[in-house]
């Protein structure tokens, strides 16, 4: 075991060297830099530019140099836990994600909750009453929540909240308690506001996970041990909790690779259009901006996290069941 | 009371030196009784500015919070656009104002005497000084380390900087060997020059002046390269992303960024007052919140900001009206101050030299602008509410003639069909596009910076009527930097953007854009750039009219009358305007702007204008205030 795991932590090193490269690579593609986005953009609305401070700030940033020699310096940078300096925001990268991050684990913890509190009984309940009305049903409104572009759910619930509730239009409080101290009433806002985000993002996930669980399920189900368990007289609810259902739960530890870095990113499009202080906008806009060593820095924390997640997953797995077997350490 | 305040201002009326006292807004008084601040009239400067109200608006009371929804961290620095304090300022006529200054003096359009005010501040309470002159002069401008490639370009004649001298606390004055009349324009920009830093505050990060271990640790703590990373981070008075740094305008920031919730208070040293005496500005915090720019019209509607144009678009106008009544707002319309919202620009350094040949005759250029439809245009996509027209300049400019709006810009396909024709154009296919000279059919090839979906709007109904003179046109969208070194290489035939960018011009502003001097000039960028390179890289002007061009605007340059100026810009205007150097549709599209019910003193009718204007700018938000309600 302990192999295993020193080896799987050995082979994450140049998984993330490549990762960082190829992000950087992606980052610099596009044509231009983030200086050239930036006077396009600033001309676009009609704004002049100092071009004497442009190309002070080229020299200043570095942006002169070849991009390997950039590469290398924040690949540097980066061992010393120094990220690197946003141009659009003017600050060292580790100032600007600041408090986004623990508003993004928020919504996202959130919203797994409510992914799971729905799909979980209701995929019990597909599966066990398999083809009756109730699970083509609950069935369909699950794949309406596929289908449903988020963003555009999102807008139209935004709308409709405002109308009819009064919320505020994006964001994930009420203006005023924006950079406030957390009291009674900004957690309280934070509720009004959270809820949309959380049903939007919600959905998609939620169709997807009763599906799994009714499939996982059904094919336990089947097993002769649930007719023995059952020929000895176990109740319905006990047989179900105790054999078929802790079985079918595999898909659900390896999900916790993917759950990490979805938990830091957010959901990304939705973020957006609703507006809300997380991560998700940031790291768009950074993109669009070429602002290279936030987009940068982002792209490999979610890296490391999505690596982390699925060493996680492998090594829960391996623990909560038995069948499975380490083979990424034996020399076969 | 009242009576007493009329009376103080008759008497101010009749003799401009006796100012009515000055009132302070209750927002200070708590700084003021604990002794942190000073009373306002010490505040003030000996002889504040009197702000001059338009006549649709009345003076006002001091209080509340204006909001206003930006789309990103860095666009507040549009609140130094908006206050538009500078030390000199158009007024609403477009003409120049001193503001922070006392007075100003030109002889012979080269030598500018500046005077300051006396006992004016800085927003920390320090005085302002001609020394704020100097340090920006010598150990800013000229500071190897901080410029490293010199003063701004404006502040160069023919090269030569010019001699700045401080002959004492309150004179600046700044000497040409030759006129130089960008100088004033560029002080009172929407984006302005800032000739002036608070030196007291800088000089703490200035290797000449700060103590060598203090800077460097100052240095190490934020991050930064060098000094002069550091200096110029902190010292950019525009962009207002440094809390400490000492300002002069209406507002200055207290929230540090990143936020998403930015709040700016009233300068308690603000230079200007209204007849009444009230310091301005008049509302104590302007708030800024920050959300995605496609969620504003979205926003605004459901009245979470009090006065709002950024971001909005002539399209969101009909949701914005549904729920003015619900939410307590009106949206007004403004004229957009560009010289035009879609023109083409037939990009003559075009590599292909078949096209080249063709787009360089004027008869093909004007042929193209009389077989478009403007009407329909203006019609279907914008309600008939803009005005059909060439791009030049916008008829609220003192240099506009009526004639060289529709000079070539008519609708008349027999006579485009014509003038193709005596081309030797003659050869049509079998689906009636007629041929090029080399045989191939004539598709033009239109670039656009994919952006908007209104440039693709108008260059559908464009296709339309071109198809009817034998011309065939494609749309090609692309992103915006791909699309500008397109252009810039001449790869492309022919691009989209929108007109001139200052539309309404006094003869007193640079005619730069009507001539080849820059490479962004979508029309003939290889020439902009050997005019910007000083004729290293791109390509000479060979047209006799742009050389000519050139040579006015040179002319200008060294003018030092406003009548010949004025000359000079009738001419050129008329030069662009015959040789339809690039094709205008329609100008003065309307941009919504929502004003609270309880904000009073904005415009009813403005024009919505980068430069001159800086959009709410010229008409001094520091007069604008909120009426008692909520």
């Amino acid at each position: 075991m302990l192999r295993y795991v020193v080896h799987r932590t050995m082979m994450m090193v140049p998984t993330l060297v490549a990762i960082s490269i190829l992000v950087f690579v992606i980052i610099q593609l596009p044509p231009g830099d983030y200086l050239e986005s930036h006077i396009a953009e600033l001309q676009s609305q009609g704004e002049s530019v100092d071009e004497q401070k442009i190309a002070f700030l080229r020299q200043h940033y570095g942006l002169d140099k070849p991009v390997w020699q950039q590469y290398l310096v924040w690949l540097w940078g980066m061992l010393h836990g120094d990220f690197g300096y946003s141009f659009e925001y003017n600050m060292p990268v580790n100032d600007v994600v600041g408090d986004r991050l623990f508003l993004t684990i928020f919504v996202s913890t959130v919203t797994v909750l409510f992914t799971w509190a729905v799909a979980f009984p209701i995929g019990i309940y597909s599966a066990t009453h398999q083809y009756s009305w109730g699970d083509y049903g609950l069935t369909f409104i699950g794949f309406i929540g596929v289908a449903t572009p988020n963003f555009l759910l999102a807008l139209v619930m935004l709308y409709l909240a405002n109308v009819y509730f009064g919320t505020s239009i994006g964001g994930l409080m009420d203006a005023e308690y924006i950079d406030q101290p957390w009291s009674l009433g900004k957690f309280m806002s934070v509720l009004e506001h959270l809820w949309i985000p959380v049903i939007v993002i919600g959905t998609s996930g939620t169709a997807g996970m009763i599906r799994r669980l009714r499939a996982n399920l059904l094919d336990e189900l089947q097993k002769q041990y649930v007719t023995t368990g059952r020929a000895k007289g176990l109740p319905e609810g006990r047989l179900l909790r105790k054999y078929p259902l802790r079985m079918a739960l595999n898909f659900f530890i390896s999900d916790i690779g993917s759950l990490l870095p979805t938990v830091i990113s957010g959901a990304e499009m939705v973020a957006v259009v609703m507006s809300l202080p997380t991560t998700g906008p940031m790291l768009l806009s950074a993109l669009q901006s070429q602002d290279m060593y936030l987009a940068g820095s982002f792209l490999m924390f979610l890296a490391c996290l999505t690596v982390i997640g699925v060493l996680i997953s492998d090594l829960a797995l391996a623990v909560l069941d038995p069948r499975i077997r380490l083979q990424g350490g034996e020399s076969t | 009371m009242r009576n007493i305040a009329i009376g103080i201002v008759l008497a101010a009326g009749l003799a401009p030196s006796v100012a009515p006292a000055a009132v302070d807004s209750p927002f200070l008084a708590s700084r003021v009784q604990s002794g942190e601040l000073q009373p306002v009239d010490e505040r003030l400067p000996d002889n504040p500015s009197v702000a001059e109200l338009r006549p649709d608006s009345e003076p006002g009371r001091h209080g509340g919070d204006l909001r206003m929804l930006m789309g990103k961290t860095k666009d507040i620095r549009l609140l130094t656009v908006y206050g538009y304090a500078r030390l000199v300022g158009y007024n609403t006529r477009f003409e120049l104002v001193p503001d922070i200054l006392e007075s100003y003096e030109v002889r012979e359009g080269r030598e500018f005497t500046l005077t300051l005010r006396p006992g004016h501040k800085w927003s920390d309470g320090q005085p302002l000084t001609s020394e704020d002159f100097r340090y920006y002069w010598d150990d800013v401008a000229n500071d190897e380390d901080l410029a490293p490639f010199g003063p701004p370009r404006v502040l160069m004649v023919e090269e030569k900087p010019p001699i700045v001298e401080f002959p004492d606390e309150r004179t600046i004055r700044y000497t040409w060997h030759k006129p130089n009349p960008n100088f004033l324009s560029a002080l009172a920009g929407a984006g302005p020059l800032f000739i002036y830093r608070p030196a007291h505050y800088l000089k703490q990060f200035h290797e000449r002046y700060a103590d060598p271990e203090e800077l460097k640790q100052r240095v190490r703590k934020a991050g930064s390269r060098n000094w002069a990373g550091l200096h110029n981070r902190l010292d950019n008075q525009y962009t207002l992303d440094n809390p400490d740094l000492p300002i002069l305008q209406p507002w200055h920031p207290v929230t540090p960024p990143p936020s998403d919730r930015f709040i700016f208070e009233r300068n308690p040293y603000f230079h200007r007052v209204d007849q009444n005496g009230l310091q301005l500005p008049y509302i104590d915090r302007v708030i800024v919140n920050i959300a995605d720019k496609d969620l504003v019209p979205a926003k605004t509607g459901a009245g979470d900001t009090d006065l709002q144009a950024r971001y909005l678009r002539f399209d969101n106008y009909t949701f914005l009206k549904e729920s003015e009544k619900r939410n307590d707002y009106t949206v007004r319309l403004w004229k957009r101050g560009t010289g035009n919202q879609v023109a083409m620009y037939p990009n003559l350094n075009v590599n292909d030299p078949v096209w080249r040949e063709l787009v360089r005759d004027v008869r093909f250029r004007r042929a193209l602008s009389l077989a478009i439809d403007r009407t329909e245009i203006n019609q279907i996509i914008y309600f008939g509410l803009a005005e059909e027209s060439n791009n030049t300049v916008r008829p609220e400019s003192p240099v506009f003639k009526p004639e060289l709006q529709v000079k070539w810009a008519s609708f008349d396909p027999k006579r485009a069909n014509d003038l193709l024709d005596q081309m030797g154009l003659t050869n049509r296919n079998s689906q009636g596009i007629r041929v090029l000279p080399d045989g191939r059919s004539m598709e033009i090839i239109v670039d656009t910076a994919g952006e908007s979906t209104e440039e693709t709007d108008v260059l559908e109904l464009i296709r339309e009527s071109w198809a009817d003179v034998g011309i065939k046109l494609f749309t090609k969208p692309s992103q915006r930097e791909i699309f500008r070194n397109r252009v810039f290489a001449g790869d492309s035939l022919m691009s989209v953007w929108s007109g001139l960018d200052n539309g309404i011009p006094t003869a007193d502003m640079a005619p730069t854009e009507l001539a080849p001097t820059s490479q962004v000039h979508l029309q003939w960028p290889k020439w902009g750039q050997y005019y910007e390179t000083n004729g290293e890289v791109g390509e000479p002007p060979d047209l006799p009219e742009a050389i000519e061009l050139l040579r006015l605007m040179e002319a200008w340059n060294s003018s030092a009358e406003s009548d010949e100026r004025a000359r000079i810009w009738g001419e050129m205007l008329a030069i662009h305007a015959d040789q339809v150097y690039t094709i205008g549709t329609v100008s003065g599209v309307l941009q919504p702007v929502e004003v609270s019910n309880r904000l009073r003193n904005v415009p009813v009718e403005g024009i919505y204008n980068w430069d001159p204007g800086a959009f709410f700018g010229i008409y001094r938000p520091d007069t604008f205030w909120l009426a008692e309600g909520e």
